[in-house]
C-alpha cells in the first residue's frame, strides 16, 4: 500500500491509475454504492414531486411556469460539462495535469453557469408566485430541484478543492482515486438532470 | 435558546481542548488518556464494542420504557402514567428499541466479526467506520434529549402525519425524532457502505464468496437492504423537517399535500427494516447451532440464497403495513401474495437449522439455549405474519395488540434472542473472558419465560379486541386477566436482563483468559488470541474452503496456512475528526430544533463541511507495525 | 481479485486512450441528438399526446445507460460490482417511483 509515492514518470504505468491501490479500489466501489444509494433517495423525491404535480392550488401551473428554451440551454450546459469531466479523466490517466486542470476547469465555469441559470429561473418562479410555501407543488418542486442544484454547488466546491490538491501534490495514487470519484459525481449529476427535464419540464409542459 | 447557547459554548469548550488551544500540557495528558483513545480509535473492534454498548444502554432504556407502559396497563383505568406522557413513552419505546438498541447491537457483532471472519485486517474506510459511530451517538442523544428539553416525540415510532405535524404536534418533540434519525441515518448509511465494500473487496485469499461463513453474508444481504433502505427514510425525514421547520405543504391536505406519501416513505424503509435487524439474527444462529451441534450449516447454499431472496423480497411488501389506508383490492392482492412468499425462504431457514442439529453432536451452552428457543419463538411471530398479510383478515386484526403480539414474537423472539446468543458466542472473542454459564442459563429461563407470559396473552387481548397504543381500558370486558399476566412476565424479562447485566460485570471482574477457540468452533475469527490483537492477523491466512478453521483442523493443523509471508503490518491512525464532524452535526441539529432563528443550525453546518474539507488536505496515512512489535504471546498462533 | 483490472499491456493502452476519448465525444454527441429529440417532440406535439410520456422516458433511459457505460466506464473490466449494485439501485429506484405515484 504505498500510497504516498509521486509519480515521476508515465513509464510502467497502470492504465487506470484510480484502482491501482486497494484504498483507491475500496473508494471507488464504495463511491458506487453511494450512488446507488443516492438513485433511490432521488426516485423518492420524484415519485413525490409526480404524485403532488398537479396540486398548484390555485397558482400558476407547470404548463404556464416552465420555460424550455431556457431548460435546453441549461441541459446543454450540463451535458458538456460531463463530457468536458470524462475528458478530464482521460487526461488523468494519461497524466497530462495542466490538460486534466484545464478541463476540470472548464466543468466547475460550466457547472457554475448551470447554478447562475438555475438560481434565475428560480427568482423568476417566485416573481410568478410559485414559492417553496405557497401549494404542495411548489414544495415538490423545490424540493426535487433544489436537491439537485445543492448536489450541482456540492459537486463545485468539491472539483475545486481536488484542483487545488491536484496542482499541488500532483497526478498521484492518492489524488487520483479522488478526482475519479468526483468525476462520478458529475456524471451522476447529469443522469438525475436527464430525468428532472424529462419528468418535470418536458412533462409539465404537456401537463 | 439559553440551554442551547450553554451547549454550544460547552461544545466550543470541548473543540478548544481538540485542537490543544487550551493548554499543550492537557493535551498531552489527554492523549495518553483511555478516554481518548475510545473517541479517537478507528480499530473496527473497538468501535464494535463502542456500538454493542451503546446498544445494551439503549436496550435498557427501552426496557424501562415499556416496564412503565406495561404498569399502567396492570389494571384497568389505572392513572399511572396517562395522556401526552403515555404517547411519549411509547414512541420513544419503538423508536429506542429499533434504532437506538437493535441496531448499534447489530453493528456491534458485524464491526467485531465480520472483518476476522472473511481474514481481513480492519473494514475498508476505518475512519467512516468512526464516522457512522458517532453520527450514531450524536443522533441518539439528539432523539432522547426531547425528555428533558420541551417534549419527547409522542406521535407513535412511525410518526404519521398529519399527526406529527406542526398543527397537531405543536411542541418540539417531533423536531428531536427527525432531526435525530437524520444523523443517526447518515451513520446507518455510512455504516452500510463500509460493510459493503468490506466484504466484496478485503477478503482473504482463497474466501470466494461462497466460502464466507452465514454472519458474513446476512451482513452483506443486511447492508444491501440498508442502502437501498435509508435513502426514502431520509427523504421522508426531510419531508417532515420541511413541513414542520420551513412551511412545506407536503403532507398538509389544505394545501394540496398527501399524508398518504409519508406513509409511503416511511414503509419503504420500515419494512425493509425489519429484515435488517433479522437477517443478522439468522445469521448468528447459523453459526451457533452449527458450532454447537458440531455439523457443517446444513443446505448452506440454500441458506446463502434464501438470506438474498428475503432481501430482496423484503424490498416488495411495504404496502401490507397500509391495507387499510384503502388503496385498492389490487395493490393490497399484490402486497399480500409478496408478503406471503417471504415465508418460503424463511421456511428454508428453519429447515435447515432443524436438519443442522439432527443427527449432531450438540452442547447446550447459553448461546445453543438462545438459539434453539429462538427457532419455536421465531415461527410463531412468522406464522401470525402470514395470518396478517391477508388483507380481509388485516382489517379486523390492525390496530390491535395481536399486531403488538406478532411484531415483539418477531423482533423479541427473533432478534433480542438471537443478539443475546451472539452476545454469549462472541463474547469471548470480543473480551477475552467467558460469560458465567449458570448466570446465563437464568438468564435464558426466565427471559425465555417471562417473554411467553407478557406478548402470548396479548395475542387474544388484540382478538378481544383491544386496540394498541392506547393508555388504558374498560373493566369488565374481559380484559382484566390476560393484562394482569402479561405485566406479570415483564418481571421475568427483566430478571434476565439483570442476570446479563451481573453476568457482564462479573466478566469483566474475574482474572481467567480463555484460549482462542472456546467453543471448538469452526470460522476464522476463531484462529487469533481472544481478544485479537490490533492488526487481527499476523499473517493473512489461505482459505481452502467453507468452515475454514474447522477444516483446517480436520487435517490436523494447528494453526490456518499463511497466505503471506510475516512483514511490517499498515494500520490506520487514530482521528478526533469523526467527533468533530458528527458532533457539529448535533450543533446543526438543536440549531434547527430550537427555531427562533437559524442562525446555530446553519453555523453546525458549516463547522461540518470545513472539517470535512481540511479532512480532504491531511496526508496522515497511518503507520506501519514492524514484526518485531507483534506480542510475543501470538507467535504460537500465525493465521 | 488484486490488480487484474491492471494487467492490459502498455502498447494496446496507448491506441486505447486516443480511442476512448473519441467514444466519448460520439457518445457526448448522441446524448444531444437524443435530448433534442425528446424537446423536439414536446415543443412541436409532432405525435399524439398519450404516447408523449413513454417516448420521452425510453430516450432518457438510452441517455442514461449511454452516461453509465461510456462517460461512467462501466463498459470496462472489473466492474461487475459496480454494474450489480447501481442497477439494483435503478430497479428499487423504479420500485419506489411507481409505488408512491400509483399505488
Amino acid at each position: 500500500m504505498e500510497v504516498n509515492t509521486e509519480i515521476k514518470s508515465t513509464r510502467n504505468m497502470p492504465n487506470h491509475l484510480e484502482t491501482t491501490t486497494l484504498e483507491g479500489r475500496n473508494k471507488v466501489l464504495g463511491f458506487w454504492l453511494f450512488l446507488a444509494a443516492e438513485t433511490v433517495l432521488f426516485a423518492c423525491l420524484f415519485g413525490t414531486y409526480l404524485a403532488l404535480r398537479h396540486q398548484s392550488m390555485g397558482g400558476p401551473e407547470s404548463s404556464e411556469l416552465y420555460d424550455l428554451s431556457l431548460i435546453a440551454v441549461s441541459t446543454a450546459i450540463l451535458l458538456t460539462s460531463s463530457l468536458t469531466s470524462v475528458l478530464a479523466m482521460a487526461k488523468m490517466n494519461q497524466y497530462k495535469l495542466k490538460a486534466m486542470l484545464t478541463w476540470l476547469g472548464i466543468t466547475v465555469l460550466l457547472g457554475l453557469s448551470f447554478l447562475v441559470l438555475e438560481i434565475y429561473e428560480f427568482v423568476h418562479y417566485v416573481h410568478l408566485g410559485h414559492t417553496f410555501m405557497n401549494s404542495a407543488f411548489g414544495s415538490s418542486f423545490y424540493a426535487l430541484v433544489g436537491t439537485h442544484g445543492a448536489h450541482v454547488t456540492f459537486g463545485i466546491v468539491w472539483i475545486t478543492t481536488l484542483m487545488f490538491q491536484a496542482a499541488k501534490q500532483g497526478i498521484t495514487r492518492e489524488t487520483a482515486p479522488k478526482l475519479f470519484v468526483s468525476s462520478l459525481y458529475w456524471h451522476f449529476i447529469d443522469v438525475v438532470w436527464i430525468f428532472i427535464f424529462t419528468l418535470v419540464y418536458l412533462l409539465g409542459k404537456v401537463g | 435558546m439559553g440551554t442551547l447557547l450553554v451547549l454550544i459554548v460547552f461544545a466550543l469548550f470541548l473543540v478548544a481542548i481538540f485542537t490543544g488551544g487550551y493548554n499543550k500540557d492537557l493535551k498531552g495528558l489527554l492523549e495518553k488518556s483511555t478516554v481518548w483513545d475510545w473517541l479517537t480509535t478507528v480499530d473496527h473492534k473497538k468501535i464494535g464494542i463502542l456500538y454493542f454498548f451503546s446498544g445494551i444502554f439503549y436496550f435498557v432504556v427501552g426496557g424501562i420504557e415499556a416496564l412503565l407502559i406495561r404498569m399502567q396497563l396492570v389494571v384497568p383505568q389505572n392513572d399511572f402514567i396517562v395522556g401526552d406522557t403515555y404517547n411519549e413513552l411509547m414512541t420513544m419505546h419503538g423508536t429506542t428499541m429499533i434504532f437506538l438498541a437493535a441496531m448499534p447491537l447489530i453493528f456491534g457483532l458485524m464491526n467485531v466479526v465480520v472483518p476476522l471472519q472473511i481474514g481481513a485486517r480492519d473494514v475498508a474506510f476505518p475512519f467512516l467506520n468512526a464516522l457512522g459511530f458517532w453520527l450514531f451517538t450524536f443522533g441518539a442523544i439528539l432523539v432522547n434529549l426531547g425528555w428533558f428539553f420541551g417534549n419527547a416525540p409522542d406521535a407513535g415510532w412511525t410518526s404519521y402525519v398529519s399527526l406529527a405535524l406542526n398543527e397537531y404536534s405543536p411542541g418540539p418533540g417531533i423536531d428531536y425524532y427527525v432531526l435525530g434519525l437524520q444523523i443517526t441515518g447518515i451513520g446507518t448509511m455510512i455504516s452500510a457502505i463500509n460493510f459493503l465494500v468490506t466484504i466484496i473487496n478485503m477478503r482473504a485469499p482463497g474466501m470466494s464468496f461462497l466460502r464466507m461463513p452465514l454472519f458474513t453474508w446476512t451482513t452483506f444481504a443486511t447492508s444491501a437492504l440498508l442502502l437501498f433502505a435509508m435513502p426514502p427514510l431520509a427523504v421522508g425525514l426531510l419531508l417532515l423537517m420541511f413541513d414542520r421547520l420551513f412551511g412545506a405543504n407536503f403532507f398538509d391536505y389544505t394545501m394540496g399535500g398527501s399524508s398518504i406519501i409519508w406513509q409511503h416513505l416511511f414503509w419503504i424503509f420500515g419494512h425493509p427494516e425489519v429484515y435488517i435487524v433479522i437477517l443478522p439474527a439468522f445469521g448468528i444462529m447459523s453459526e451457533v447451532i452449527s458450532t454447537f451441534s458440531k455439523k457443517r450449516l446444513y443446505g448452506y447454499t440454500s441458506m446463502v440464497f434464501a438470506s438474498v431472496l428475503i432481501s430482496f423480497l423484503g424490498f416488495m411488501v411495504w404496502v401490507h403495513h397500509m391495507f387499510t389506508v384503502g388503496l385498492g383490492p389490487v395493490s393490497n392482492s399484490i402486497f399480500a401474495v409478496a408478503t406471503m412468499t417471504i415465508a418460503v425462504p424463511t421456511g428454508i431457514k428453519v429447515f435447515n437449522w432443524l436438519f443442522t442439529m439432527w443427527g449432531g453432536e450438540i452442547r447446550f451452552t447459553t448461546a445453543m439455549l438462545f438459539a434453539l428457543g429462538f427457532i419455536p419463538t421465531f415461527v410463531i411471530g412468522g406464522m401470525t405474519g402470514v395470518m396478517v398479510a391477508l388483507p380481509p383478515a388485516d382489517f379486523q386484526y390492525q390496530d390491535s395488540y395481536f399486531l403488538v403480539a406478532h411484531f415483539h414474537y418477531t423482533l423479541v423472539g427473533g432478534v433480542v434472542m438471537g443478539l443475546f446468543a451472539g452476545a454469549y458466542y462472541w463474547w469471548p472473542k470480543m473480551f477475552g473472558k467467558l460469560l458465567n454459564e449458570t448466570l446465563g442459563k437464568i438468564h435464558f429461563w426466565s427471559f425465555l419465560i417471562g417473554f411467553h407470559l407478557t406478548f402470548f396473552p396479548q395475542h387474544f387481548l388484540g382478538l378481544f379486541g383491544m386496540p394498541r397504543r392506547v393508555f388504558t381500558y374498560q373493566p369488565n370486558v374481559g380484559l382484566e386477566n390476560l393484562n394482569l399476566i402479561s405485566t406479570i412476565g415483564t418481571i421475568g424479562m427483566a430478571i434476565g436482563v439483570l442476570a446479563f447485566a451481573a453476568n457482564v460485570v462479573l466478566s469483566f471482574v474475574k482474572k481467567e483468559k480463555v484460549p482462542n477457540d472456546p467453543w471448538n468452533a469452526r470460522s476464522l475469527e476463531w484462529t487469533i488470541p481472544s481478544p485479537p490483537p490490533a492488526y487481527n492477523f499476523v499473517q493473512t491466512p489461505l482459505i481452502r474452503g467453507y468452515d475454514a478453521w474447522w477444516i483446517e483442523k480436520q487435517a490436523g493443523n494447528k494453526s490456518m496456512k499463511p497466505a503471506e509471508p510475516i512483514g511490517p503490518i499498515h494500520m490506520p491512525s487514530s482521528t478526533f475528526v469523526p467527533f468533530l464532524m458528527s458532533l457539529s452535526l448535533f450543533i446543526a441539529g438543536l440549531g434547527f430544533i430550537a427555531r427562533e432563528n437559524f442562525a446555530a443550525g446553519i453555523l453546525g453546518l458549516i463547522m461540518f463541511f470545513i472539517t470535512m474539507f481540511v479532512r480532504s488536505f491531511d496526508r496522515n496515512h497511518g503507520c506501519h507495525i514492524e514484526p518485531e512489535e507483534f506480542d510475543q504471546a501470538n507467535k504460537g498462533v500465525k493465521a | 481479485m488484486v490488480q487484474q483490472q491492471n494487467q492490459s499491456s502498455r502498447g494496446r493502452a496507448v491506441s486505447d486512450k486516443a480511442n476512448r476519448e473519441m467514444k466519448y465525444v460520439i457518445s457526448f454527441i448522441f446524448m444531444i441528438l437524443l435530448t433534442a429529440a425528446a424537446f423536439y417532440l414536446v415543443s412541436t406535439g409532432a405525435v399524439a399526446e398519450h404516447l408523449i410520456l413513454p417516448l420521452i422516458l425510453i430516450l432518457a433511459t438510452i441517455q442514461v445507460f449511454l452516461q453509465l457505460f461510456t462517460f461512467m466506464h462501466l463498459d470496462q473490466k472489473g466492474t461487475a460490482f459496480y454494474t450489480i449494485f447501481i442497477i439494483a439501485g435503478i430497479f428499487f429506484a423504479a420500485v419506489c417511483v411507481v409505488g408512491i405515484v400509483l399505488m
